[in-house]
């Protein structure tokens, strides 16, 4: 006791220093369950690209790659993939990699991108830890830091493999508000720099930047109601700004759009008010009081109503993009569903459940509130940021899915600076509580003895002077209130907390472990004796595909299997996940939803070879095409709708059937035969009958049918991913000859001689052929018999 | 460099060297068996010898006809001598005016040539690869494959011959077609052309054979061998194969439903074969570039360390595969050095499918940094490519890799090679050494970073905060020996309260009370210097003090307590006791009260 009296500060910076480090590593650690059960390999859909992508600037150079034309995508169209990608996640890991060998050590790229996420998440939480420290107090940052090491809403996004713009962007989110909002409390145009360096940053990573280019601008426009202007706000927001917009302008995909979408008009217009309240605040000098405030209110309201009419006026004319369909669907949960069917069959597009959020951010959904009513009672102008980045966050999480990875850094946050109030309260400096709990308190103890100390000893560790005086009150209330509950409560609130964040850790690591670990091209099955089968087929197909077709084949699919293909199997393929044209994909849906000969038309006009369908009917694999096929129909009935109806796919009560039952259209439809070709003869075991499928559970309803137009080029093990190759037109129409009317035109003399030899050597073995001839006479039924 | 162009000259030396044929030897009898079960054709002559010359000869030759020239892959002779195996020098020749036949030049022992009018006996064993021929060249997926061989029904040879017959073995029933050529026999899928009489040098006649062969048929076109070799003790093998199936290629469909379902499906298609790895290797990985192949297993065998590799999908005439195959030995069992000379004794090629054919091989061998003086040996023709360096971790001037290519190389040829090289022990610091330095520089910086101050303005406030702490951490060292100073007061109180010695109590007193006023001094002197810098500590301190003088007065209370009371007895039991624990409560206030103090003052 009496050396960490003597030497606290050294203590102090130990134990942030340790416990930054455990939660780096222990973040990173519970990041790698699928690298150690499956193997080091890209997950999923989209980090197939930004691999493929990584690996192509890696090995043709930074120029090249911004200038990449990539013709193996979107066929007959191509893809400018330098100007339609954030090149920040490339960028990164290529400069990881440049670095890496040019020190000799010759890590290979796909190793940098598998592990890129959960290095970043590391920094996500160290970020995090500085940007509560700011707003809050060390210990806060403490929590917040090991909250968001762990927390599933964020792991979902970046276990290793999951090579995809969040999980650096998320890092950069952080890290911009953290400067930000040291920026706002300096008002040094150093820290507004690097804010706008790191809002640069952001760009370049992810199209969440536009996140930040309104939240900050909102909160200045709070602030600035509040009757809180400063000069610290405008230099930090003034400086912030432009050199943003003019960074931001400077990555191809995003060019111009910082000045012409609506999107980004809100903080162009805060920017116009900054400016009119510092010309106020140059009048204020010159007037009485109380006439300003007056005038500073109402001359607020009108520029802001004024920028408003500018923008909406900009708008209608033309100069500025209206919003687009994806921002429109934030603000209505069912416009996506009505006008852009493509946006709202993907998954993580939908509406999130209450379900979700529990699952995803467990005890901190119901303890953020405490943190936010804190910020909201203890207010300054940091405080208020978090208080408008948890609001804003919340509502976006509750219109998608995805956008939960937004809430997550501000619900740790938040909940960070409640555990540190409880434990401020309920574990104050009191001897026999400390004694009374166990080791595992002795880790929290540190943080909390630091609170108070260092609200003292604010000059040592070069905190503005603003701070202090709040802390030093609120911990004196605290003692107050600490010692009017007694040491019982104290220490059953102490336990059941602990208790709490302990059962949080087993939940995340369970989530983490079950549901956000599967790399999804690798399945993995459990028979009855424990042992684990792995079911390999999507790479099996896809190395097929590689190996043993052209090499400028051009494979048809539908658009989730796009990166894929073009990333293991490298072909070319007509659609894929950057969807960005949404006429191409109609016209592929209406391929696979309408009958074989239809079918071929299109795909002869598109210039098909191959065409794969996943199908999971014979291991019960739920994500199949058939499961996704009504989106296809959906998608397809949006551009074609005179070809094209969904009703035509269900049967006359309404239902999606794929048995006996189901629509004709349905059962002569290419994507049906494609899945079930040959599958009426497969008996998968004993107890169901042939061409019974296990996903649907059903017999299916048309089973003796032929292709005339495709052929099977390839099926995996499991019949999960099936390859039909697409007949040349000389190769099925032509009319059928029986053997005896069938003419050869014009034989050539060499023909004759071979002929004539031949039948010589037929007479010389005359004799085993006749003997040939009669045995399987004699003994055809015996034969039979035996096989 | 020049070791490379003595190389590359001997072998041109060694392939335009030509030779005679000595008609005065001529062939007793030859009995040539040629098996054409799997893609391999291999040979087997057993020939006897006849010298008819007067003089011994030191060489005869072996010739292939024109048509399987190309094919050669692989001749060895070997002579029974005794009962024992007398393996034979053998090397290509060209003969003037036979250049389209491939000649090899068979040395007998310099200490046992044929001699004038004897007979020697030779078994010539050779292997063809890529002999035999699909046909039809597509089938379907449920038909059998069918192979055409192409032949000579005459043993062939520059020598006269007196009696030969050449036996094709098949390996099967399934026999479609073969040239009638009399004499000849078929009994369970073997053919045996003659036994002929004399015949003359060069007789031909072309035969062929069409018959099932469902063997599989993999040809490796492309094989990087990598073996890194680490003094820590490892010798890291990685293997990159280019496969493909070059039997009958498939035509239509291929139906995954008759595969699973039907027994004759795909008779000719590889599902996956074996590969034998060193006993003693281990971490054995099977993988291509999206990643692990999870479809293969690992048996540890007595002897080797068996690989069951399925590749990801089976393999269909026509079919191509890649991957790489890698794993690890270790170096003790290879490498055997005395002092800085070294010896590097491993498999050049090794083991990857049973009857394999690699079309083109490139080996490398990459020595640890700083090995020099490089001397290989090996027993096959190879083509030595210029020397390269290869950087891999912590590597400053690069390791010695040695590149190797050979072409057409089949099973037969695996054999070890030697590389003799030298390396000074001291290298073996070298890369411990560079991570020291690495961590000594980067501590460095961090220290200098954070003790020296790189600001560009003067920070007053700063300084002024420095200079407070340091007065701060001198006084709170002082205070740190005050309080232990109480707390060794306290303890000979304790002492006197039990012994009642006043004599040795006063003694300890008097040396506490001078201590005491040292380090009372001390704090006061640097109180006063802290009263300059800031008023708010120094009214805290001064607090500190006030509340410590109490805290001696209570000292001096419990001393007068025990010497004038409870020594002279003037005090009953009960009044003593509730008088020192008062006054221990008060002791105990104050110094909660310093303590409450102090951490403020943190």
């Amino acid at each position: 006791m009496k050396t960490l009296l003597t030497n606290p500060a050294g203590w102090k910076s130990l134990i942030t220093f340790a416990i930054l480090f455990l939660a780096w590593v222990s973040g990173f650690s519970a990041r790698l369950f699928a690298v150690i059960r499956f193997e080091s390999i890209i997950h999923e859909f989209d980090p197939w690209f930004n691999y493929r992508a990584t690996a192509y600037m890696v090995q043709h150079g930074f120029y090249n790659f911004l200038n990449w034309f990539d013709e193996r995508a979107w066929y007959p169209l191509g893809r400018i993939v330098g100007g339609t990608v954030y090149p920040g996640l490339m960028v990164t890991s290529g400069a990881i990699h440049y670095v890496l060998h040019a020190l000799n050590i010759p890590v290979h790229i796909r190793d940098i991108c598998v592990f890129l996420a959960p290095i970043f998440s590391g920094m996500t939480a160290i970020s995090t830890y500085f940007l509560t420290k700011e707003l809050w107090s060390p210990g806060a940052g403490l929590f917040a830091c090991c909250f968001i090491a762990i927390v599933p809403g964020y792991i979902s996004r970046s276990v290793a493999g999951s090579y995809d713009n969040e999980g650096i962007a998320i890092f950069a989110l952080q890290f911009t508000y953290y400067l930000w909002v040291k920026s706002i409390k300096t008002g040094s145009v150093f820290w507004s720099v690097l804010t706008a360096l790191s809002y640069f940053y952001m760009v370049s990573a992810w199209g969440g930047y536009v996140f930040i280019i309104n939240l900050i601008p909102l909160h200045v426009f709070l602030l600035l109601i509040m009757g809180r202007y400063s000069y610290r706000l405008f230099t930090s927001y003034t400086v912030f700004y432009i050199l943003g917009l003019v960074l931001s302008m400077q990555i191809p995909f995003v060019g111009f759009q910082p000045i012409r979408t609506s999107e980004h008009m809100a903080a162009s217009g805060v920017f116009a008010l900054v400016m009119a309240a510092g010309a106020f605040n140059y009048i204020q000098t010159r007037i009485t009081k109380a006439e300003f405030k007056f005038i500073f209110i109402f001359a607020t309201l009108v520029a802001s109503g004024i920028v408003l009419m500018a923008v909406i006026g900009l708008t209608w004319a033309g100069v500025i993009a209206p919003w687009s369909g994806r921002f429109y669907s934030l603000w209505d949960t069912t416009y996506a569903k009505i006008h852009i069917p493509i946006i709202a069959s993907v998954s993580e597009h939908q509406p999130t459940t209450w379900f979700s959020f529990f699952f995803d951010l467990h005890i901190l959904v119901c303890i953020f509130p405490a943190g936010l009513w804190y910020c909201i009672q203890e207010y300054n102008d940091e405080r208020l940021f978090v208080v408008l980045y948890a609001l804003s966050a919340v509502y976006f999480a509750g219109v998608m899915v995805r956008l939960m990875l937004t809430l997550t850094p501000a619900v740790c946050i938040l909940s960070g600076i409640a555990f540190s109030k409880i434990f401020e309260n309920y574990l104050k400096e009191d001897g026999p509580v400390v004694s009374n709990v166990t080791k595992s308190v002795e880790e929290k103890q540190p943080v909390k003895e630091k609170t108070p100390s260092k609200s003292s000893q604010s000059s040592s560790s070069g905190k503005s002077k603003k701070k202090p005086p709040i802390i030093v009150s609120s911990s004196v209330s605290d003692n107050s209130n600490g010692e009017g509950v007694g040491s019982n409560i104290r220490s059953i609130v102490t336990i059941s907390m602990l208790l709490v964040l302990m059962m949080f850790v087993v939940h995340c690591t369970w989530v983490t472990s079950n549901a956000y670990s599967s790399p999804s091209i690798v399945l993995a099955s459990f028979s009855n004796d424990g042992s684990r089968q792995i079911l390999d087929d999507f790479r099996e197909a896809y190395y097929w595909l590689s190996q043993n077709t052209d090499n400028d084949a051009r494979v048809m699919s539908w658009w989730d299997y796009g990166y894929q293909i073009a990333g293991m199997a490298n072909r070319t393929t007509l659609v894929d996940n950057n969807t960005w044209n949404n006429s191409h994909i109609a016209l592929v849906g209406k391929a696979m939803s309408s009958t074989e000969p239809k079918a071929y038309e299109i795909m002869t006009s598109l210039d098909v070879d191959y065409v794969l369908v996943i199908f999971g009917g014979v291991i019960g694999y739920s994500g199949d095409d058939i499961n996704k096929f009504l989106w296809m129909v959906r998608i397809a009935e949006g551009e074609h709708p005179k070809d094209i109806r969904e009703s035509d796919y269900f049967t006359e009560r309404g239902e999606f059937r794929i048995d006996s039952q189901g629509s004709p259209t349905m059962l002569n439809c290419l994507m049906y035969k494609l899945s079930y070709y040959r599958f009426g003869d497969l008996k998968l075991d004993f107890r169901t009958p042939a061409g019974f499928d296990r996903t649907r559970n059903a017999v299916i309803g048309n089973q003796n049918f032929d292709l005339t137009y495709l052929e099977e080029a390839y099926t995996t093990e499991h019949w999960l991913v099936r390859i039909y190759r697409v007949k040349k037109p000389d190769e099925f129409n032509r009319p059928r000859i029986p053997v005896l009317d069938r003419k050869i035109r014009n034989p050539g003399a060499s023909a004759v001689s071979k002929k004539s030899a031949r039948k010589k050597k037929g007479i010389i073995q005359g004799k085993p052929v006749v003997v040939k001839g009669k045995k399987p006479k004699a003994t055809n039924t015996y034969t039979n018999g035996i096989k | 460099m020049i070791s490379l162009h003595l190389f590359l000259v001997a072998i041109f030396i060694s392939t335009t060297y030509s030779v005679e044929v000595n008609p005065k030897i001529f062939i007793n009898n030859v009995e040539c068996l040629v098996d054409l079960s799997t893609q391999l054709v291999k040979g087997e002559c057993r020939i006897s010898l006849e010298n008819n010359d007067d003089k011994p000869v030191n060489y005869v030759l072996y010739a292939f006809e024109p048509s399987i020239k190309s094919h050669v892959s692989f001749v060895s002779v070997h002579q029974v001598f005794e009962s024992n195996r007398l393996s034979l020098n053998v090397k290509p020749v060209i003969q003037p005016g036979h250049e389209d036949k491939q000649f090899y030049q068979i040395d007998f022992n310099a200490s046992r040539p044929l001699k004038s009018k004897s007979r020697i006996p030779l078994v010539v064993e050779y292997i063809l690869t890529n002999a035999l021929y699909p046909h039809p060249e597509e089938i379907t997926q449920k038909d059998r494959q069918l192979m055409m061989f192409y032949g000579n029904a005459y043993f062939y040879s520059p020598y006269n011959s007196l009696k030969s017959s050449v036996k094709f073995q098949t390996g099967t029933r399934r026999i479609e077609d073969y040239t009638n050529f009399n004499p000849v026999s078929l009994s369970s899928g073997d053919i045996i052309y003659g036994p002929y009489g004399s015949l003359e040098p060069f007789a031909y006649s072309q035969i062929s054979i069409h018959y099932d062969n469902n063997s599989p048929f993999l040809k490796v076109t492309k094989l990087t061998r990598t073996i890194e070799l680490s003094h820590w003790g490892n010798v890291a093998v990685t293997e990159v194969i280019d496969l493909i199936h070059h039997g009958a290629k498939l035509k239509g469909s291929f139906s995954r439903y008759d595969y699973q379902r039907e027994t004759n499906s795909g008779l000719s298609s590889v599902k996956s074969f074996k590969m034998y790895l060193p006993a003693s290797a281990t971490s054995v990985y099977y993988r291509d570039v999206i990643g692990n192949i999870s479809t293969s297993n690992q048996r540890t065998l007595l002897d080797s360390v068996e690989l069951d590799i399925r590749p990801r999908f089976p393999l269909f005439g026509g079919w191509k595969t890649h991957y790489t195959i890698g794993y690890n030995v270790p170096a003790y069992e290879y490498l055997f050095n005395s002092g800085e000379d070294y010896l590097l004794k491993m498999r050049l090629i090794d083991h990857l499918y049973d009857n394999m054919i690699i079309e083109d091989m490139t080996v490398r061998i990459i020595l640890p940094e700083g090995s020099v003086d490089l001397d290989l040996k090996t027993n096959n023709a190879i083509v030595r490519l210029p020397d390269d360096l290869h950087f891999t971790y912590l590597d400053t001037i690069g390791r010695p890799m040695i590149q190797l290519k050979m072409s057409n190389v089949v099973e037969s040829h695996i054999s070890d090679f030697e590389l003799k090289y030298k390396f000074p022990k001291a290298f073996m610091f070298h890369e411990p050494l560079i991570v020291i330095v690495a961590i000594y520089i980067l501590f460095l910086t961090v220290i200098i970073w954070v003790r020296l101050d790189f600001s560009i303005a003067k920070d007053g406030h700063s300084e002024t905060r420095q200079r407070i702490s340091g007065i701060m951490s001198a006084i709170m060292h002082h205070i740190d020996r005050r309080s232990s100073i109480f707390s060794s007061w306290d303890e000979s109180l304790n002492k006197l309260k039990h012994s009642k010695d006043i004599g040795a109590y006063n003694t300890a007193v008097k040396q506490i009370q001078a201590d005491y006023k040292n380090e009372s001094t001390s704090i006061n002197e640097l109180a006063t210097k802290l009263k300059t810098e800031s008023v708010e500590l120094t009214e805290k301190l001064n607090e500190i003090q006030k509340i410590e003088k109490n805290l001696k007065e209570l000292f001096g209370q419990t001393q007068s307590l025990y010497t004038d009371k409870l020594i002279t007895g003037k005090v009953g039991r009960n009044q003593f006791v509730d008088l020192d624990n008062g006054l221990k409560r008060k002791k105990d206030e104050c110094q909660e009260k310093i303590n409450q103090l102090l951490k403020s003052l943190n």
